[in-house]
């Protein structure tokens, strides 16, 4: 085995279960080794591997300034770490650093990189930071960037990413079956000296040309901290253990809570335009709620309405928005009677939040308050908070006056206490202003925290891009919302697009538990070219595939891979029909079959 | 043009090149926006919006009561606000005032057209925005007559700011249901995703949805009627 430190050749070793790694410090700090310990394949096919280059303004400090100053490693019960400290003069400035490995999971290996500086005159230079060994990973074969697939020899990215945790990028090995995780947590986005953009830095073009910059103090601080996962089993458990690892952090009991479950089967939700004859009757001057609910049926049946009245018409005089509900017809008792005829067909109804129309003589207290009394007079289900992503503190406080009450926000909540609090939102792509094309790609959220349902929505959208929305939704496992009176201009859905969304609709019932699983991974490696593919999946004997088709040619040949069990039942849930088989190619059970061109198919695998 | 009594002015029959902007926030406004060649016949036009005193002496003499009054009238006029213009009104209210005069409420076109007038200005009173010249952001309505200055080329007082004003269409794109008001109001809302507040030019016009009558009257929104000739 290799010894952790060679004091005479100047080389000092980490390992863990599955990797090695090897720096060596004799001219300057470079990693030698990253070495997968099952295959023994070095990562790192060049010489070259400096981990770590400092550059003051212009210049890069040259590595003859270098001077190592110690090195350290010690294990104790399950953590255990090696570390190397070294110190830099240059130009009359000081540089001390430090760089560490450190292991407290069996999986999981902290590489950290820690500076300190003192500035000639105390005055401190433009400092930034260039990882060579990391560009050389990043120009790997086998380096996938967070969210991104192989396509033959390219990468391609296929996935949609708004919250603030980044996956790993990943590196396998030839056989594929090891792969490392590369994190760069990010706490903060503007802690000073932490991973300072480098999670985003590592999923773009470009990585390779990156230099972090920061602010260097007189003792050392962390500046970067990457985390390794490592798993035998391939990429797709390296996305379990940072899922894992990144949501061992939050605190999810509000989505467990019994009186809430119905958030979670809210597929459907109807965006319920008040001013247009798709909801409003202007012969008998009322709301036709019947009428929606009836409509509503061609989509598989309305899970909910979110009922829009204010919006645009707010501002037109001082009236705010709780007094816009005084002027409907009948009052309150509009809404009551609304409510009432959703509630007999099963049918949940929110009403919106606009926070841009708080007035300065306004607060959320007075706004939680007028919620709590609309609740209490009409018995609405949920809030939806127009153009917000966060649930504000002030409204906590009605889920324990009314407990199955609900919110949902138009953006995908992005930050900790956000994803936490607030149980359910949109997912909402699409840009009137900027020639959207609706993509089907992965939202790599929805597979971190599967317990928080999205409703997929792009409202501008028509035609082909409306059919896209209705593919996404079925690659992802997604809700949808369905926008047909967008503010005055009448988008409806065609029949046959109906109809798939009814048929997903009946799909995340029916499988709901597998769906929303747990184990969920995006964008598994698929064994033809032109698929990306989910997998759905909880801890049953049962998985779910999504797979979708990319190109303009159908693809037949083989699809993914299924486990090797001896009885295996396969059936296509969704998509045009192909037949499909189970064949063993090379050292893995593949399940064959057709993914018509730019096509979504749902495959149900039973073992 | 003339001034004759009873606050009415002559307005002599005209073309004139209608081209106008709209703002509706999101979705779109499908009217035919121009430019195109209108006819304006003869008719006469209110100096004034209508005021209180105007429209309350309606209601008492005609006993006028709409079937829905949810907020009709509802910003209850003081006697010192006699000279203010109407709000809290309904297209419909605001026809039947109109009949009972006489006359009938502006077409989109014939609003304009009193408001910039053949020399097509920006602003009723000129091209250039001057706020001493009308209600503009301010904290409530005013008299009717308050900014003489500020009146258009044939003598209108009153038409950007201070109240919106209803005119005669009501569109039916065969989904919705909705009419143009003109000439912003004095107030502003503070955010952009409000309706845009404020005096308004001469060649804008604003979608307002229509809904049941409660939603349809406003605290901002008044009229002014015309007389065919």
């Amino acid at each position: 085995m290799h010894k952790i430190k060679n004091v005479k050749n100047k080389i000092i070793n980490f390992s863990s279960k599955d990797l090695f790694l090897s720096i060596d410090y004799s001219k300057k700090v470079n990693l030698d080794k990253l070495i997968d310990l099952n295959s023994n394949y070095n990562f790192l096919d060049k010489k070259s591997n400096d981990l770590l280059k400092i550059k003051i303004e212009n210049e890069i400090i040259p590595d003859r300034f270098l001077k190592i100053e110690k090195v350290s490693e010690k294990t104790h019960n399950k953590l255990k770490f090696i570390s190397l400290a070294f110190s830099q003069s240059f130009k009359k400035d000081f540089f001390k650093g430090r760089i560490s490995i450190i292991q407290k999971k069996e999986n999981v290996i902290d590489v950290i990189f820690q500076l300190a500086g003192k500035w000639k005159n105390n005055v401190p230079k433009k400092t930034s930071l260039i990882f060579p060994f990391l560009r050389n990973l990043n120009n790997h074969k086998n380096f996938l960037k967070p969210g991104h697939v192989f396509n033959g020899k390219k990468t391609l990215k296929k996935s949609a990413w708004n919250f603030h945790e980044y996956p790993p990028a990943i590196l396998t090995d030839k056989s594929k079956n090891f792969a490392i995780g590369i994190e760069f947590y990010d706490q903060f986005p503007w802690q000073a000296n932490y991973n300072l953009s480098m999670h985003e830095a590592i999923s773009k073009e470009g990585f390779e040309k990156y230099e972090t910059e920061v602010q260097l103090t007189k003792n050392l601080s962390d500046v970067i901290v990457m985390r390794l996962y490592t798993s035998s089993e391939g990429k797709n458990k390296v996305f379990n253990l940072w899922k894992e690892n990144t949501r061992s952090r939050y605190d999810l009991r509000k989505y467990f809570k019994p009186k809430n479950t119905w958030i979670k089967k809210n597929y459907i939700t109807h965006f319920t335009f008040a001013y247009g004859k798709e909801s409003f009757n202007y012969e008998k001057i009322k709301f036709n709620i019947k009428k929606i609910i009836k409509e509503g049926k061609e989509f598989g049946g309305y899970d909910s309405l979110i009922f829009w009245h204010q919006y645009p018409r707010l501002g037109l005089d001082n009236s705010n928005q709780w007094n816009l509900y005084k002027y409907l017809p009948e009052e309150y008792k509009s809404i009551k009677n609304i409510v009432r005829e959703c509630h007999n067909h099963g049918v949940k109804f929110f009403i919106p939040f606009k926070p841009w129309d708080v007035r300065s003589n306004e607060s959320l207290d007075y706004h939680a308050k007028s919620l709590e009394n609309f609740i209490s007079k009409t018995n609405i289900d949920g809030f939806f908070l127009d153009t917000m992503s966060s649930l504000p503190e002030s409204f906590l406080r009605i889920q324990k006056k009314f407990p199955s009450f609900e919110f949902a926000s138009e953006g995908t909540p992005r930050e900790q206490r956000q994803i936490e609090q607030l149980t359910s939102s949109w997912d909402q792509i699409g840009d009137i202003r900027r020639n959207y094309k609706v993509e089907v790609e992965a939202n790599m959220f929805r597979f971190v925290f599967p317990e928080h349902p999205l409703n997929l929505v792009s409202r501008w959208s028509v035609g082909s891009d409306k059919d896209s929305i209705i593919k996404r939704a079925a690659f992802n496992g997604t809700g949808l919302v369905i926008w047909q009176d967008v503010f005055g201009c009448w988008l409806p859905f065609s029949k046959k697009q109906k109809q798939l969304i009814k048929k997903i609709k009946n799909i995340l019932d029916k499988f709901h538990a597998i769906i929303f699983g747990s184990n969920s991974v995006p964008l598994i490696e698929t064994l033809s070219n032109g698929l990306i593919c989910n997998q759905f999946c909880n801890n049953s004997n049962q998985k779910i595939f999504a797979i979708y088709n990319f190109t303009n040619k159908n693809i037949k040949g083989p699809l993914f891979a299924v486990e090797p069990k001896t009885k295996i039942k396969l059936k296509q849930i969704y998509g045009i029909n192909t037949s499909l088989q189970i064949k063993k190619r090379k050292e893995i059970l593949a399940v064959f079959g057709t993914v018509y061109a730019n096509e979504v198919a749902l495959i149900h695998v039973k073992y | 043009m003339t001034e004759v009594k009873n606050k009415k002015i002559y307005i002599k029959s005209s073309e004139f090149i209608y081209r106008v902007e709209h703002l509706t926030l999101e979705g779109t406004c499908s009217t035919d926006h121009g430019p195109k060649n209108v006819k304006i016949k003869n008719l006469y036009v209110d100096k004034y919006p209508v005021t209180n005193k105007e429209y309350l002496n309606f209601v008492k003499k005609t006993g006028y009561q709409p079937r829905d009054t949810q907020r009709f009238l509802a910003h209850k006029p003081k006697n010192n606000q006699s000279n203010y213009p109407v709000v809290c009104i309904s297209q419909n209210d605001a026809m039947q005032y109109a009949k009972w005069v006489g006359g009938r409420l502006p077409t989109d076109e014939e609003w304009q057209y009193i408001a910039s007038g053949p020399d097509y200005s920006d602003w009723p009173w000129g091209d250039k925005f001057d706020p001493s010249l009308c209600n503009h952001d301010h904290n409530s309505l005013k008299p009717v007559n308050s900014n003489k200055q500020g009146s258009s080329w044939c003598g209108c007082e009153d038409m950007s700011g201070n109240a919106w004003e209803w005119t005669s269409g009501v569109y039916d794109d065969g989904e919705h249901r909705f009419a143009l008001l003109r000439g912003g109001s004095f107030y502003y809302a503070h955010d952009h995703w409000h309706v845009g507040g404020g005096a308004r030019k001469t060649n804008f016009h604003w979608k307002l949805q229509i809904l049941n009558e409660g939603m349809n009257r406003a605290s901002t929104l008044g009229f002014r009627c015309v007389y065919d000739a």
